[in-house]
């Protein structure tokens, strides 16, 4: 196990290292960023400066060497327009998008194992066929176009809901603001876990044990949550992990929509600002809790299930 | 193979129907054993067919496979024929008919420019009356009474230079007929979808063909590239590559394309280390082809079967990032028009709940498109896995 965990670690180390040396290139080709830190009537020493601070009057391989160190040293430069540390403005931002993300992932996770089972206990019924073309719905629509359905039909024309802020305004909680980011932003995983836990369930119910269990006269529920679902449920945990990782990383435009103060909603809004630091940070960032959660599911899936380890 | 994939679609109703239990169970009439009998005479006399045919007659029976088709069939024919088929230009402004509602049918003139009298410039009236000398006198939206002679009024014949179009969607911001600029985006969502994914699917399938046919450190590193890419949440990094690249169509497509082939290169990986094993790659290396030859000729046309029905689902993500980018401001530029930045225009309207149409009509496009995409990719897969059988 611990060999194991090791090899997991150097290699979740290796693929980071990866991460920053691809935003490396790509950021080096755009154009030199000491022309939009000095403004417009700077000379030229100022920008011999800037550039001198930068690193940018040094040879590319000297560059690469400096930026790999500074990222490891948790670095990320600083932003072109607040002039704070990126690293610091990141993670200011971080808990407000973590709140978002797991509590809708922890809603799709109920409600979609939930459909996931009886779909698979009544398959090609009704419900299954309605809730299944639900779910290929639920992934074709991509989560903006969703934020904006919903923010048009809960917030604007029945007056639910707010329409967009932050559930903390003035040091007091205001719950209401979470339910329609979190709603919107569980749609899409919800019908993924069902559709994932459809068929694991499928796979599973036809399996020996199960009509063993059948045959021995096994009353239906403890087919099903004893003997079924234990065995159906490792593909939802790497789902649901995996998933998790993408909206810790990736809601940026339902922060947008939503004017939710997260690192999306930062990143949104260093784009039309042109703050490249920012923008390279959060990739870097959202790479690093990205390799960092799926290093977690894996160890946590060795352990669940010890065949893992083998392969 | 089953005997149910072998037999024509109305006879395998049939078939269904008579091998259904029901209750109480029916006595087999002696026509039904003789049409059984004939039955599985014609299923030995026909002709073995290949995969590609059952997996197409399986697809045509999949009726929600089909309705994606077709759906996308007839985007690809609007994004094709845009310009025959759109009602208006879709950049022409007309600033007295701003957020105009659904169906508003205008009333214009239309004048020859003076600048260029071969363009020709719409103006809004109200009404308009022939006048003796040669000229025509009319009312603007405004409510000012103005006159124009004859020779300035594009075409000779009051049919010609009087219209009275009707805007079906409405207009936006900027007296733009939305129907046009639907159709049009249709174009660049379409373009940018299949090139990118042309792209990804070029990538994904020289980088899993690799790392699956030569295995070892190749594939070690090569799934470590995969890694690294799949590590960096796409949108960002397509956001982060449309911003270094600049903006623009081509930039769009290289971004979502160098992207997207994460899925694929898994796929192609795990079709060749499965392939690999099979006789047949055997036999090439036993006959001493090259390489090159066996992925290309053998391994290859065999995996084409997951290799499409991923490449549907990256062209169904695809046209989501081009929207996305648009929406932004970073895809296509103005006054192209795009979804995306369609539905950023309109997006400000929502609150105050006015002009949804602006939001909803652009959103509603990209639904249908990606929910096309993914029907007909869904009913695709289950048509090239046998065991997949409803």
């Amino acid at each position: 196990m611990v060999a194991f965990v090791i090899r997991r670690l150097a290699y979740s180390i290796l693929v980071v290292f990866g991460v920053v040396t691809i935003v490396f290139f790509i950021m080096n080709l755009l154009p030199d960023p000491s022309r939009m830190m000095m403004g417009e009537r700077a000379d030229i020493a100022t920008q011999t400066a800037i550039r001198h601070e930068l690193g940018l009057d040094l040879p590319p391989w000297q560059r690469y060497v400096r930026f790999i160190g500074d990222v490891a040293r948790g670095n990320l430069g600083r932003s072109f327009t607040s002039n704070r540390p990126v690293l610091e403005s990141i993670w200011e931002r971080f808990g407000a998008t973590a709140t978002l993300a797991i509590s809708s992932m922890v809603l799709a996770s109920i409600v979609g194992v939930g459909i996931g089972i009886i779909s698979a206990i009544r398959s090609y019924s009704l419900f299954d066929n309605a809730t299944m073309l639900f779910a290929l719905v639920g992934l074709s629509v991509p989560s903006f176009v969703m934020g904006l359905l919903a923010m048009l039909i809960f917030g604007s024309w029945l007056n639910w809901l707010p329409v967009s802020g932050y559930m903390w305004q003035g040091g007091e909680l205001h719950l209401e603001y979470l339910v329609l980011p979190m709603l919107v932003l569980a749609f899409q995983p919800v019908s993924i876990i069902a559709r994932v836990t459809r068929s694991s369930m499928l796979e599973v119910m036809t399996s020996d044990y199960v009509r063993t269990a059948k045959a021995k006269g096994a009353t239906w529920k403890s087919i099903v949550f004893k003997h079924t679902l234990r065995n159906a449920l490792n593909p939802v945990v790497t789902t649901v992990g995996t998933w998790l990782a993408g909206l810790l990383v990736g809601v940026y435009f339902l922060e947008y929509i939503f004017n939710w103060p997260g690192i999306g909603l930062q990143a949104v809004d260093a784009i039309t600002r042109s703050d490249f630091p920012i923008i390279q940070g959060t990739v870097i960032f959202s790479a690093v809790i990205f390799v960092v959660i799926n290093f977690t599911v894996d160890i946590l899936y060795a352990w669940l299930d010890p065949r893992v380890k083998l392969s | 193979m089953d005997v149910m994939d072998q037999v024509d679609a109305p006879e395998q109703a049939a078939m269904k129907q008579s091998l259904q239990p029901r209750l109480p169970s029916p006595r087999i009439t002696k026509e039904e054993t003789e049409r059984r009998k004939l039955e599985n005479e014609s299923v030995l006399q026909q002709e073995p067919h290949s995969l590609w045919y059952y997996s197409w007659r399986r697809l045509r029976r999949n009726r929600l496979a089909m309705a994606g088709l077709v759906t996308t069939i007839i985007l690809v024919f609007v994004a094709v024929f845009a310009s025959d088929l759109a009602p208006f230009d879709p950049n022409m402004q007309v600033l007295e008919y701003s957020t105009e509602p659904i169906g508003f049918q205008g009333n214009v003139l239309l004048v020859k420019s003076a600048v260029d009298s071969s363009q020709t410039i719409p103006v809004p009236i109200t009404s308009f009356q022939v006048q003796s000398g040669d000229s025509v006198s009319f009312m603007t939206v405004e409510g000012r009474a103005q006159a124009i002679p004859m020779s300035r009024l594009a075409g000779t014949s009051e049919s010609e230079w009087h219209k009275t179009p009707i805007y079906y969607f409405g207009t936006d911001r900027y007296g733009r007929d939305v129907l046009s600029r639907l159709m049009f985006g249709a174009r660049i969502s379409l373009t940018v979808a299949f090139f990118a994914e042309m792209c990804s699917l070029l990538i994904g399938i020289l980088i899993g063909a690799l790392a699956g046919f030569y295995r070892g450190w190749i594939d070690d590193g090569l799934m470590w590239f995969t890694n690294v890419v799949w590590s960096i949440p796409s949108l960002l990094l397509i956001i982060a590559l449309s911003i270094a690249l600049g903006l623009g169509l081509w930039q769009t497509i290289i971004a979502i394309g160098i992207t997207g082939w994460v899925d694929m290169a898994r796929i192609v990986r795990g079709q060749f280390f499965a392939l690999r094993e099979t006789e047949y790659v055997e036999a090439t290396k036993a006959l001493g082809l090259s390489n090159k030859r066996t992925i290309f000729r053998h391994i290859l046309p065999n995996s084409l079967g997951p290799i499409i029905v991923i490449a549907t689902a990256g062209f169904a993500n695809a046209i989501i990032y081009e929207a996305a980018l648009s929406f932004l401001g970073l895809g296509v530029q103005p006054p192209t028009s795009t979804w995306g930045q369609m539905i950023h225009d309109g997006y400000g309207f929502i609150a105050a709940g006015s002009n949804w149409g602006l939001t909803l009509f652009p959103a509603f496009a990209i639904m249908t498109a990606v929910f096309a995409f993914n029907l007909f990719g869904d009913g695709l897969r289950d048509a090239f896995d046998p065991k997949m059988k409803r």
